[in-house]
């Protein structure tokens, strides 16, 4: 009961974390403890979002992927190109993804085809892609993007804009997805036992590559729904989030070994990260605070996340050589350690002795 | 053909790599062959090249630090808090150095009391020690571009010294990389590294010191960076709390260029040093030649790419190779 709980405790802990973060909140101000407060937050926390849902689905093949910043400027900057070229924008959005998916594919290839390890091709695509960036931008900033396209991300039904609502619907469809179809299981057999799922006939290079391409259509995805919200184009745009997207699924769960995560851990995570700033804010904290709270949690939840695995660990263990153990010691104080400290004698003759 | 077996290591291909590059962008360019033009080009990438030496180590054992950058932030920051507080320079820059070190120690010990994938810890202290410049650079007010400035003249004439005809961040890296060498290459401690990076399990049942062998790779590392801190903000003239941020990424290009394995194990202090020279070089070529500098920095990551891509393909064809004499000799049985 208690392991099945522990296994799924990291949701659990970030979820709780988050609604600490609320009650301090609510602490200093009453009048902040509201719903729109919450969706202030998710409305911050969209980019982050769309890029946690892929990088849970990297991570799951045994994955990494840190040209995430570098394909989403690289999206905006080729759709804000296309608009301002006269393009319409669901077609300049529609190249701007399709850029994205590129990008994502030929980082599959690289790493599945050409057996690259994924930080190294990665760390070579980000800085190919920043420089895409600069050469169609021709380094200088994209204004003048048109009102329809701003008003993507403008407050509409329910005080959310259309853009939030396909987040939300993404996130549902990401998760379950990723949790009970066939596909979404066979990302997570390639990550824990690559061998292995080989071996059951998972099309094991083909289910990378589709995870990195889907990884950087979600990217491209970001980097527009992020120039959508600022109204303008800078050429860095997107620097720097890989570290906060990866941050995120950590946080929420995933684990960068491959075959364990959820969407939904990642997603709190993701809201966790906002939150800090949104929250730093609203309690006229200065902005320089942020990285190093957010710093400090990440590293308390990774720490005390090891040490309770290793516990669970040791906890399997024992009960797996329980009965070798004599049962005298089964009585008292015993634990993993103590076990393996036996000698193989000791171990035999109690074996003999139930015989 | 025979090779020499001398030829036949990634470090030559690298050293003729860079030979090539500069005859290629000399003859582009002239002035790129002055020799004044090749030594002084080195301050503005050496830092990089700093930091990659001391990053091989830990790599070798199968980690990575992604804290570095901050930590060259931080401990720029550092000097100049204490500059503004009244302290001496030279004490200022020995507690930088200090405030960089323990933070390296506190990687290590954080990386082996969790038991968590370093890359992911180091993210964290990553966040940690670049929020801790942050807030070190707003109660100073000096959060804008301009950071702390207005040092001591003579430690921002210290990057202007010349040692043996050398400017004297290019003679700490000749020196540094000498030193680094010997310490891989040459000690029980190098020994150790390497050990750790092919196996870490067997290392600690053969007796390893393994713990104290992480805390001091990776408080080599998080030290060079720190130096690489204050090389730049006496460079520059000035400290700020973002001075790492673009450094990591080529540090790492460097060290896996020079032929180290990402997954620890294998790889050479002298690779290290090459890859961060041709890199650098590579960049300043560039601009020399009228390139922008942008585009050099999607050069430099094509480069990578291509050169990792080329390596593994090579090792594949490799073993294909391999296979195929096997079986031959099989057949003819």
């Amino acid at each position: 009961m208690i392991i099945r709980f522990l296994q799924r405790h990291r949701e659990a802990s970030v979820a709780l974390i988050i609604v600490f973060l609320f009650a301090i909140l609510g602490l200093v101000d009453r009048s902040y403890l509201s719903f729109d407060t919450v969706l202030l937050v998710y409305g911050n926390s969209l980019i982050l979002f769309v890029l946690a849902i892929g990088a849970t689905m990297v991570m799951a093949t045994h994955g990494l992927d840190v040209s995430v910043g570098s394909i989403m400027g690289l999206a905006a900057v080729v759709a804000g190109l296309l608009m301002n070229a006269g393009w319409g924008i669901p077609a300049s959005i529609g190249v701007a993804l399709l850029v994205g998916l590129l990008c994502g594919l030929f980082n599959g290839a690289l790493v599945a085809w050409l057996k690259v390890s994924a930080i190294v091709a990665t760390l070579g695509t980000l800085g190919l892609y920043r420089g895409f960036v600069h050469l169609l931008s021709g380094g200088s900033w994209i204004e003048g993007l048109p009102e329809g396209f701003k008003a993507l991300t403008k407050a509409g039904s329910l005080g959310l804009s259309p853009v939030a609502w396909l987040v939300l619907v993404l996130l549902i469809v990401a998760h379950l997805g990723l949790r009970y179809t066939a596909f979404g299981r066979s990302m997570f057999a390639v990550g824990d036992n690559r061998e292995g799922a080989r071996l059951i006939g998972i099309r094991v290079n083909e289910v990378q590559i589709v995870a990195y391409g889907l990884n950087g259509l979600l990217s491209a995805l970001a980097g527009v729904i992020f120039a959508s919200q600022i109204g303008f184009i800078p050429n860095t745009a997107g620097t720097g989030m890989e570290m906060r997207a990866i941050s995120s699924s950590v946080l929420g769960g995933v684990s960068l070994l491959g075959g364990t995560g959820t969407v939904l851990g990642a997603a709190l995570g993701a809201y966790f990260m906002t939150s800090i700033d949104s929250i730093l804010v609203l309690l006229r904290l200065e902005a320089y605070w942020n990285d190093i709270i957010a710093g400090a949690i990440l590293l308390v939840v990774l720490i005390t996340d090891g040490k309770i695995r290793e516990a669970v660990d040791r906890h399997l263990r024992y009960q797996k050589y329980r009965k070798f153990i004599d049962p005298q010691a089964a009585g008292q104080h015993a634990d993993a350690a103590k076990a393996a400290g036996r000698t193989v004698k000791t171990v035999l003759e109690t074996s003999e002795a139930r015989k | 053909m025979k090779l020499h077996p001398a030829l036949k290591r990634w470090e030559s291909v690298l050293a003729l790599l860079l030979i090539a590059e500069i005859l290629l962008f000399g003859a582009i360019n002239p002035v790129f062959l002055q020799p004044a033009t090749l030594l002084y080009a080195t301050s503005d990438f050496i830092h990089v090249g700093i930091t990659a030496l001391a990053l091989t180590l830990v790599i070798i054992t199968g980690g990575i630090d992604l804290s570095l950058g901050s930590v060259m932030g931080l401990s720029a920051i550092t000097l100049g808090i204490l500059w503004v507080g009244g302290v001496d320079i030279w004490v200022a820059a020995v507690a930088a150095l200090a405030v960089g070190t323990l933070a390296g120690v506190f990687n290590a010990v954080a990386i082996h009391l969790s038991k968590v994938n370093p890359l992911v810890i180091t993210l964290g202290t990553g966040f940690l020690y670049g929020g801790a410049a942050l807030v070190l650079s707003g109660l100073a007010g000096a959060t804008g571009y301009e950071g702390i400035s207005n040092f001591d003249p003579a430690f921002v004439n210290l990057t202007n010294l010349e040692i043996v005809g050398l400017p004297l961040p290019f003679a700490l890296f000749v020196v540094l990389t000498i030193a680094f060498m010997a310490l891989l290459h040459r000690t029980r401690f190098g020994r150790y590294v390497y050990l750790i990076g092919q196996n870490p399990r067997a290392a600690a049942y053969a007796g390893t010191p393994v713990f104290r062998t992480l805390v001091v790779a990776y408080a080599l590392t998080s030290l060079m960076a720190a130096l690489s801190g204050l090389i730049l903000a006496s460079y520059f003239g000035s400290a700020r709390s973002d001075f790492g941020t673009t450094a990591l990424m080529p540090a790492i290009t460097a060290v896996v260029l020079g032929g180290t394995s990402i997954y620890g194990g294998s790889g050479t202090i002298l690779g290290t040093a090459l890859a961060a020279l041709l890199v650098g070089y590579l960049q300043t070529g560039l601009q020399l030649v009228g390139v922008s500098s942008h585009v050099s920095s999607a050069l430099s990551g094509g480069l990578l790419v291509i050169v990792v891509a080329l390596r593994s393909l090579s090792e594949m064809g490799r073993v294909w190779f391999q296979h195929r004499r096997v079986l031959r000799n099989v057949a003819a049985e």
